[in-house]
C-alpha cells in the first residue's frame, strides 16, 4: 500500500527526516517510536503535504502512484489521512457542514451518491456513537474552543467519516484522558479493516495497548535506528529510548 | 442644476423644501451647516475616507416611490413590521398586527410623542454635518417606545427601501426608546435601486436595566451611498447590543457612539464584506462615562477586488470611571493585493482602575488552515472559500433571528463563492 524509499525531508532549509525506507502493507499496523523532535510527526506530515516541509530526496508510492505527484486533497480523496496532534480551529464552520462537504468531495471522487443535509444527518449519528461524541459538538465551529480531548474525537470522526485506506495518527494519546484514549482506541480498531491499514505515531508506549501494531520502527534523529514486533514497545516502556540510540551510534544493528 | 463645488449637496439639498412640521429643529440644522463644507481627507476622521463622489453628483429629494418587499420580509416579523420607502412610510407595506399591547410602532409623521423625543434620547457628540442634514430635511422615520418592564418575545422589523432612477436623497429617522426593564430586538435593514444617497440618524436611549438588542444591515445598492449616524445613551445596569453588518453601497460610513452610565453594558460588532471598489468606513465612540461599564467590540473586515476598509474605534474612560472593562478586537482579511484595510484603535483612558484591551489583525488566510481543509480532501479553492467564508461568517452565528441569520449566511456564501460548496447554512 506504501512504499517509502531513501526519503529525506527538511524545514526551512534544515533537514529532518534523513534517509527513511518503510513498507506497510493492507491489513497491517505499524507504529513510529521515537523521542521527542525525531521526526516522527514530520514522517507523518510530509506524507500527507504540509506546506512547511521539503521533500528533498527519494521516492513514496501510495497504492503504486507517486505521493508527491498529488496536491494533499487529491492524496486525501485517494485514501490517505492523518489525524493530527494538534487539529487547527476554524471559526465560523459548523462541525457538520464540514465533515459532510469533506465526505461528499471524496463520495464524488470515487463516483458514489453524495448525501444531502438530512441523509448525512442520519450517517453522522451513526458514526458520533463510535467515538462517544455529544451531538451539540456538531453544531459547533469546527474544533473551536474543544478541549484537547474533544479534537482528537472529532479527527477521529473524521476518520470514521472518511474512512481512509491509510490512517496516520499523530501522538493520539496526548490530551486525551485513560478512558478516552480506550474509547478512540477501540474506534480506531473497529475502523480497521483487512483492506486497511495504521500508522501510529507516538512517544508513548501506552495507546499500543490498544491499537496493536505487528510491525514498530524506532526514529530517531531523522533515521529509523530500530525495528521489530509488537515486543520492541514493551522492551521501550521498560528501558526508554537511549539505549537504542547508543546502540545505533556503537555500530548495532539497524 | 448646481455645479459641483465641494458644498454642493448641501447646498442642492438644503435649497429644496422644507418637510412640515418640527421647523424649530430644521432652522437649528440649517444655520449650523450654513456655509459648512463636506469633510475632505484633510480634515481629522476623514483622511481615508473621501467624499468626492458626493460633490461630483448633484442629489434630489427622493421622489415618491413604491417598492415591492415581499422577498424581504421575515417569518420572525411578519406582524411587527415598518416599511420606508424613498424616505416616506409605506402604509401598504407595513404591518404591525402582532406588536404586544403598550408598545408604540409607528412612523414619526403619526406619532405624538416624537416632538418630545427628537434630538433629545441621546445627548451629541461631534456632530456630523450628515446628521444635521438628517434633521434638516428627513421627510420621516420610526419611533419606537417600549414601556416599563415589558419584554416583547417577537422582534421588530425596520426596513427602508429606496429606488432612485436618479441621483437622490433620503435621511430616515429612528427614535427608540427603552423603559426601565424593557427588553427589545430590532433588526434594522437599508436596502434599495440605483443611485442614490441615504443618510440615516438613529437616537437610542436604553433605560435602567432595559436590554436592546439591534441588528444593522446595510445591503445598499452598488451604487449607492450610505453615510449613518447612531447615538445611544444606556442608563444604570442597561445592555445595549448591535451588530452593524455592511455588504452593500460603494461608499459607507457608521458613526456609532455609545455613552454607558454605571454597570451598563455595550457590544458593538460589525462585519464588512467588501469586493470590487467597495469603500466602508466605521468611526465609533465608546464612552464610559461612570463605573463599572462593560463594552465589547469585535469588527471584522473582509476585503476583496480594490476594495477598502476603515476602522477607528475610540473608547473614552472618562475620569472615576473605575472597574470598567472595554475589549477592542479588530480583525481583517485581504483577499487580493489591491484591497486595502486602515485600522487604529484610540484608548482614552482616565481611570486607573480599568482593564482595557485592544488588538488588531490584517492578514491573509492562514496556510496551516488551508492545509488542514485540504488534508481532508477538499481542494485549495474549495478550503480558501470555506475558509473566508467562516472568517465573515463567524459574526453572524450569534444573530437571534434564525432567518435572517439563515439570509445572512446565505449572503455571505454567495459573496465569498463558497455556494458551491453546498448549503453550509
Amino acid at each position: 500500500m506504501l512504499s517509502i524509499k531513501n526519503l529525506t525531508a527538511s524545514i526551512n532549509g534544515t533537514p529532518v527526516l534523513k534517509g527513511i525506507d518503510l513498507e506497510i502493507k493492507a491489513g497491517e499496523i505499524h507504529a513510529i517510536m521515537g523521542p521527542n523532535g525525531s521526526g516522527k510527526s514530520t514522517l507523518g506530515k510530509v506524507l500527507v503535504g504540509h506546506p512547511s516541509y521539503e521533500v528533498t530526496g527519494g521516492e513514496v508510492l501510495f497504492e503504486g502512484k507517486n505521493l508527491f505527484d498529488l496536491e494533499p486533497d487529491v492524496r486525501a480523496r485517494a485514501g490517505l489521512f492523518m489525524g493530527f496532534q494538534h487539529p487547527i480551529e476554524v471559526p465560523g464552520v459548523s462541525n457538520a457542514a464540514f465533515l459532510r462537504l469533506a465526505y461528499n468531495k471524496k463520495a464524488e471522487a470515487e463516483g458514489r451518491d453524495e448525501l444531502d443535509p438530512l441523509e448525512f444527518d442520519d450517517f453522522i449519528r451513526e458514526k458520533i456513537k463510535l467515538v462517544s461524541m455529544k451531538e451539540a459538538f456538531l453544531d459547533r465551529s469546527l474544533n473551536e474552543g474543544f478541549s484537547g480531548g474533544e479534537k482528537k474525537r472529532n479527527e477521529i470522526l473524521q476518520m470514521a467519516v472518511l474512512e481512509p485506506k491509510l490512517a496516520i495518527l499523530d501522538e493520539l494519546d496526548s490530551g486525551l484522558d485513560i478512558d478516552a484514549l480506550r474509547v478512540l482506541g477501540d474506534a480506531v480498531n473497529k475502523l480497521m479493516r483487512p483492506d486497511h491499514a495504521l500508522l501510529v505515531i507516538t512517544h508513548f508506549p501506552r495507546i499500543l495497548e490498544t491499537i496493536r501494531p505487528q510491525f514498530v520502527h524506532v526514529l530517531s534523529g531523522g533515521r529509523i535506528l530500530k525495528q521489530g514486533g509488537p515486543g520492541l514497545a514493551i522492551e521501550l516502556e521498560e528501558r526508554g529510548y537511549d539505549w537504542v540510540v547508543e546502540e545505533a551510534a556503537t555500530g548495532g544493528h539497524r | 442644476m448646481t455645479v459641483a463645488v465641494p458644498s454642493a449637496l448641501l447646498a442642492d439639498l438644503l435649497s429644496a423644501p422644507r418637510p412640515a412640521e418640527w421647523e424649530a429643529l430644521r432652522l437649528a440644522a440649517e444655520a449650523r451647516l450654513a456655509g459648512r463644507e463636506l469633510p475632505t481627507p484633510r480634515d481629522k476622521g476623514w483622511q481615508f475616507t473621501d467624499l468626492a463622489p458626493l460633490s461630483h453628483t448633484s442629489f434630489a429629494p427622493a421622489p415618491e416611490a413604491t417598492a415591492d418587499i415581499s422577498a424581504d420580509l421575515l417569518p420572525e416579523m411578519v406582524g411587527t413590521r415598518q416599511v420606508f420607502v424613498n424616505g416616506r412610510y409605506a402604509p401598504h407595506a407595513s404591518c404591525v398586527s402582532a406588536l404586544p399591547p403598550g408598545l408604540r410602532f409607528l412612523p414619526l409623521t403619526l406619532a405624538s410623542e416624537a416632538c418630545h423625543c427628537l434630538g433629545t434620547l441621546a445627548p451629541e457628540t461631534a456632530r456630523s454635518p450628515f446628521e444635521d442634514l438628517n434633521t434638516a430635511r428627513f421627510e420621516d422615520g420610526a419611533l419606537i417606545l417600549v414601556p416599563k418592564n415589558l419584554r416583547a418575545t417577537l422582534p421588530l422589523h425596520l426596513l427602508f427601501v429606496t429606488r432612485a432612477e436618479h441621483p437622490c436623497a433620503v435621511f430616515p429617522r429612528v427614535l427608540i426608546r427603552l423603559e426601565a426593564g424593557a427588553e427589545l430586538s430590532l433588526v434594522e435593514e437599508h436596502m434599495g435601486h440605483g443611485p442614490y444617497l441615504t443618510c440615516p440618524v438613529v437616537e437610542i436611549q436604553v433605560g435602567e436595566g432595559a436590554i436592546l438588542r439591534h441588528e444593522r444591515v446595510q445591503r445598499d445598492h452598488a451604487t449607492a451611498i450610505h453615510l449613518a449616524t447612531l447615538r445611544a445613551t444606556v442608563a444604570q445596569g442597561g445592555q445595549y447590543h448591535s451588530r452593524t453588518l455592511t455588504f452593500g453601497a460603494r461608499l459607507s460610513r457608521q458613526e456609532p457612539s455609545v455613552r454607558l452610565a454605571e454597570g451598563a453594558e455595550a457590544t458593538l460588532d460589525g462585519l464588512a464584506l467588501l469586493g470590487d471598489g467597495q469603500l466602508a468606513d466605521t468611526h465609533s465612540f465608546l464612552h464610559h462615562a461612570a463605573p463599572h461599564g462593560t463594552s465589547h467590540q469585535l469588527h471584522t473586515c473582509v476585503v476583496d477586488g480594490q476594495a477598502r476598509a476603515v476602522f477607528n474605534g475610540q473608547i473614552r474612560v472618562a475620569p472615576g470611571a473605575q472597574g470598567t472593562d472595554a475589549q477592542q478586537k479588530s480583525r481583517n482579511l485581504l483577499l487580493s493585493g489591491t484591497a486595502r484595510v486602515d485600522t487604529e484603535p484610540q484608548l482614552e483612558i482616565y481611570a486607573d482602575d480599568v482593564k482595557c484591551t485592544h488588538g488588531a489583525a490584517v492578514g491573509q488566510l492562514d496556510p496551516d488552515e488551508i492545509f488542514y481543509l485540504q488534508s481532508r480532501g477538499l481542494d485549495l479553492e474549495a478550503a480558501r472559500n470555506l475558509l473566508t467564508y467562516g472568517f465573515a461568517a463567524d459574526l453572524l452565528e450569534r444573530i437571534p433571528v434564525a432567518s435572517l441569520r439563515r439570509a445572512l449566511r446565505r449572503l455571505v456564501l454567495a459573496r465569498t463563492h463558497a455556494s458551491a460548496l453546498g448549503d453550509l447554512a
